[in-house]
């Protein structure tokens, strides 16, 4: 059985005085600059810059903060900047094939491919999950709506100083599983690279729960609930609800939590810090791409700014793709 | 649709670019003046080879590192008798949280030409900075500069430059000293002598053998994470770690740094340290504390941390010397400094302000508060009787009175690695100690990675 949505609602049309809720046309216009009301009143709307005007403090930000920035890294990436400036040289592509014969960028390369693999789905799915689990307005649910979404208060350091405390070899995780016969030495997670890595994005999840159901909560909001009834009426279960009316109600924002996880498990750097240490794991075999960044283009001794930038350069190379990827995904999956 | 695309095609870039600016790095800026200092224009006077001339006027700003908290009676003190002292002057006092980013931050103040004046700061700020020109030659801009100081905690405030010529950019502030800390109920149960501290780093880990044995998971010797003890032990041994002019490691060089990571490797095998300890951040405080581990930390303070914190272990610890080894000296690490920026718009005020405040009659007032436990680094101060006549046979009287003893004559020699190369090495010492390669490799490619990132240093 299929249950497709259709909703329909009226479309504003902006710049008409029918599709302008709240004060009366006349009264509006007297609160704006600019013309007196009629019919220069409306061409006022239609000014070419206006738009601009609004957006323009949203623009100089994205360029001063965002694509300056960026450019600058670009550019830094051709060079043998230092971190704390001086001289700079151009290299060329130096950087570039430098990076490629690099076994410890390819190492860093592959923990952050693995992270976003690893978490991107766990976290498009489990935080939906406790979503659909706390919607409804049971009595005593704003606790477990509060519980879930604490973590997202907490800082990540006292985060990682807690599973530091649970993971640790006579922590509380090996401790009752001690205790319940079902291992007879600790689960080394924080000095196996591996259970590291797999400890880190762990704690990515736990953090990001919270904050991922409250979009979804939102989301299901919009899902119309007759659907569910209705479905339920013709013998849908509980499952077949949820794939077929809840996450092609959800499915915007599906997408959305995993472009945005996506990003992030790219650029994690504090789980892996917290948990690793300074050195990223033992043998700095859990280092991501930033924490690569970091040690290779941020120390301000011995760091090297062209390089860092042209690693940087590979993380947005990195990042762009798995986004463009996605969104292909999801055109595929419209269509 | 197509404009729909268009628009969500350039919001996703938005976003992209901004996730990238985000990891993006700055080369800084230069200047053009005829004077700079790193890449700022600056007076004619606060470079080059003659002595700093005049007027002591004007405001300054003055940063230390998570001090206005517990000591902000006695700072503001300090700054109103300078500003009693030279009229005209005024001194505005900003407290750094001292966090894990303090460098990079202090170094985004610099590159952006607005270093404090007068400003707290440690070995490896000191090195980033002085390799920039960022910080003032006190040295030469005041030739008397040293005079206060011992001389091996003035030496010791010694920096390279670009050229790499080691110049004095600091001046020595306090320091926290160093003693061997140890549990004696935990080392009688290993069999070993607590009234016969080890000599040598060797020495001292074949006790950490012992307790090893003795402890068997139960408790341990030390934390397993090599980063506690690199670059010190290897100062410690005399191990050359960079060559002269700190453009390349040597560390490698040495048979012995490959016995030391043997050893290392052997000790974590053993059981010596907590498995979980190897990549971890966490000293040996806690465990310390809590009766786990046999050794503490090598600083007075802590002893006074166990006496606050867990009296019981308290009543157990001792406190002896720290293994002179090679050194045959004890061993004061470095300490904390006060530079004055090359970057000042009042350089005489601010270095007049530096003296001032690491006189010997400041740095004893500080010394002597009750809320620190900390140690001077002028000649008169040391010679206070507060440091000499210490009295109280508990161990945190002796720690006191053991490292005021030794500053005198303690060696403050100590390699200035970045993070960067110390993680490095660290982490090669991390796969020989879990087995996963053999100590002389782990060696071999600490020393080449070492090297790669201080080739592209420069």
């Amino acid at each position: 059985m299929t249950v497709t949505a259709q909703i329909t609602k009226p479309v504003p049309v902006p710049g008409t005085e029918t599709s302008v809720p709240g004060p009366a046309p006349s009264r509006l216009r007297a609160l704006l600059p600019g013309p007196a009301a009629g019919a220069n009143g409306a061409a006022m709307y239609r000014r070419w810059w206006l738009p601009w005007l609004w957006t323009a403090p949203a623009i100089v930000c994205a360029v001063v903060f965002g694509v300056f920035p960026f450019l600058n890294t670009v550019l830094l990436s051709f060079t043998d900047a230092k971190p704390l400036g001086g001289a700079a040289s151009f290299v060329g592509i130096d950087n570039y094939t430098r990076m490629l014969d690099d076994s410890d960028f390819w190492l860093a390369t592959r923990n952050s491919i693995l992270y976003a693999v690893v978490v991107v789905p766990l976290m498009v799915l489990l935080p939906l999950m406790l979503a659909v689990l706390v919607e409804k307005n049971l009595p005593g649910i704003g606790f477990f709506r509060s519980a879930f979404y604490t973590p997202v208060l907490a800082s990540s350091v006292v985060v990682g100083l807690s599973w530091q405390w649970l993971l640790a070899d006579d922590g509380l995780v090996n401790t009752w599983l001690e205790k319940a016969h079902l291992i007879r030495s600790a689960i080394p997670f924080l000095s196996d690279s591996w259970l590291i890595l797999l400890s880190a994005m762990g704690l990515t999840l736990w953090k990001g729960l919270g904050w991922y159901m409250v979009f979804y909560l939102a989301a299901l909001g919009n899902v119309p609930k007759e659907l569910h009834e209705a479905a339920q009426m013709d013998g849908a279960g509980a499952v077949r609800r949820f794939w077929h009316i809840t996450i092609p109600g959800v499915r915007q924002a599906m997408m959305l939590v995993g472009t945005l996880t996506g990003i992030g498990s790219l650029r994690v750097f504090t789980e892996i810090y917290m948990l690793g240490s300074s050195t990223g794991g033992p043998g700095g075999a859990d280092r991501t791409l930033p924490f690569y960044i970091r040690d290779v283009g941020l120390d301000p001794i011995t760091g090297n700014a062209g390089y860092g930038s042209a690693v940087s350069v590979a993380l947005f190379a990195l990042t762009l793709g798995l986004t463009l990827l996605a969104q292909r995904l999801t055109k595929e999956d419209e269509s | 649709m197509r404009a729909k695309r268009l628009t969500g095609s350039l919001a996703c870039l938005v976003v992209l670019t901004l996730t990238a600016a985000g990891c993006g790095l700055s080369g800084g800026g230069s200047g053009d003046g005829d004077a700079t200092a790193g890449g700022c224009k600056v007076d004619e006077g606060n470079v080059g080879s003659g002595k700093l001339t005049g007027d002591v006027k004007g405001t300054i700003t003055f940063q230390t590192t998570n001090l206005k908290k517990d000591f902000g009676d006695f700072f503001n003190g300090v700054i109103a008798d300078f500003e009693k002292a030279h009229a005209g002057t005024k001194v505005k006092w900003i407290d750094d949280p001292g966090d894990n980013t303090f460098t990079s931050r202090t170094v985004a103040d610099a590159q952006a030409c607005t270093l404090a004046d007068v400003i707290n700061v440690n070995a490896p700020t000191a090195t980033a900075l002085t390799k920039a020109g960022y910080l003032l030659d006190v040295g030469t801009k005041d030739p008397d500069a040293s005079k206060p100081f011992v001389s091996s905690f003035w030496k010791s405030a010694t920096f390279k430059n670009a050229d790499g010529k080691a110049i004095h950019t600091t001046l020595p502030w306090y320091t926290g000293g160093v003693v061997l800390t140890y549990n004696k109920d935990l080392l009688a149960k290993a069999g070993i002598d607590p009234a016969k501290p080890p000599t040598s780093i060797f020495g001292l880990f074949a006790d950490y053998e012992k307790v090893a044995k003795a402890g068997d998971g139960k408790f341990y010797a030390t934390m397993a994470n090599p980063v506690w003890r690199i670059p010190a032990d290897f100062d410690q041994m005399g191990i050359k770690v960079l060559s002269s002019d700190g453009k390349s490691a040597v560390f490698g060089d040495d048979p012995r740094t490959t016995q030391w990571v043997e050893w290392m490797a052997k000790l974590y095998k053993a059981g010596a340290m907590p498995k979980d300890s190897l990549s971890s951040s966490n000293d040996p405080s806690t465990l310390y504390s809590q009766g786990k581990v046999a050794y503490g930390s090598t600083n007075p303070s802590f002893v006074r941390f166990v006496k606050q914190n867990s009296p019981s272990v308290y009543d157990k610890t001792a406190v002896g010397q720290q293994p002179y080894d090679a050194l045959g000296v004890a061993s004061a690490g470095a300490p904390q400094y006060i530079s004055v920026a090359a970057t000042s718009k009042n350089a005489p005020t601010a270095l007049s302000f530096a003296e001032f405040l690491t006189n010997a009659e400041n740095q004893t007032a500080w010394c002597k508060d009750p809320a620190v436990v900390i140690f001077p680094t002028t000649t008169e101060s040391l010679s206070d009787p507060f440091f000499q006549n210490v009295t109280g046979s508990d161990p945190f009287s002796q720690a006191r009175k053991l490292v005021a003893d030794q500053l005198k004559t303690a060696s403050t020699n100590q390699t200035n690695l970045s993070p960067a190369v110390q993680n490095a090495i660290v982490a090669q010492v991390q796969l020989a100690m879990q087995g996963k390669k053999s100590a002389a490799d782990a060696v071999k490619d600490a020393q080449e990675k070492a090297n790669e990132l201080l080739k592209q240093a420069g």
